[in-house]
């Protein structure tokens, strides 16, 4: 973890150990036929109408809710370094970008995955948040003081 | 700009998060508001009207004393989407953990 989060981007950090190496984590990650079985939630189905895997190249899917609700989304590969970080960016809404870093953990892969929104603010809802505006409320009082602090 | 984004940017500002904590308190008056900011009317108005662009506050429609009050749905529709996007991605990491195990052969983990 770079432990620099940005002054002026936000971000919500997520990290996993897999107990696969890198080249296969990896593969799920950026293959077609593999994203599919793993994408979403359990119930949810994913449709891949366009993948131009490479640098500027676009990514189009639906997922397909357990309801029936469908989700478009359309992202887009800024970055592509093999076996090591992916960069997405997520057209909208909220744009924000997606950087996937794979590195060998034992025999396993350490998977990191930063989410960058375009301001603070989401970054500041995302700490704070669990969907309850009365802590959200709560916690705009501080949030400044709670952002300078050491994470 | 679509909903979520016009929030999140409207909140960029830590005055703007300032004002809107004060207005968590109770509605007040613009003067009020601008007391503890050390900054001018207009500058406050500026803040003002974003937040009510974002649809962050609502102002009240007398002419002279035009209360604003923090509206909170925009705050709680991102903080849904946030915590939507949380569970996403826990809940597919999850399937790619047993995905990954599935495609190992057998015997290839210790």
């Amino acid at each position: 973890m770079t432990g620099t989060a940005a002054a002026n981007y936000p971000e919500i950090l997520t990290t996993r150990i897999f107990d696969a190496p890198p080249a296969l984590v990896w593969a799920a990650w950026t293959e077609p036929e593999k994203i599919v079985r793993w994408w979403g939630p359990e119930g949810f189905t994913t449709t891949i109408h366009e993948m131009d895997f490479r640098e500027g190249g676009k990514w189009e899917f639906t997922m397909h809710g357990p309801d029936g609700t469908d989700y478009a989304n359309h992202k887009i590969f800024v970055e592509i370094s093999h076996l090591q970080r992916l960069v997405l960016l997520h057209d909208g809404p909220p744009r924000h970008s997606m950087t996937i870093t794979f590195e060998p953990h034992g025999p396993g892969t350490k998977l990191t995955m930063r989410h960058l929104f375009e301001d603070r603010s989401a970054y500041d809802l995302a700490v704070i948040g669990h969907g309850a505006v009365e802590g959200a409320l709560q916690h705009l009082a501080n949030l400044d003081a709670f952002l300078a602090a050491p994470g | 700009m679509d909903a979520l984004s016009s929030t999140l940017s409207a909140l960029a500002d830590p005055t703007r998060r300032a004002i809107l904590a004060r207005l968590a308190l109770g509605e007040t008056s613009v003067t009020a508001l601008a007391e503890p900011f050390q900054m001018s009317l207009p500058a406050v108005s500026k803040h003002l009207k974003v937040l009510e662009r974002a649809g962050l506050i609502a102002r009240g429609r007398e002419a002279q004393w035009r209360p604003c009050r923090l509206d909170a749905a925009p705050l709680r529709d991102l903080a849904i989407w946030l915590e939507a996007y949380r569970k996403f991605w826990d809940a597919s990491l999850d399937r790619l953990d047993d995905y990954l195990t599935q495609l190992q052969p057998k015997g290839a983990k210790k």
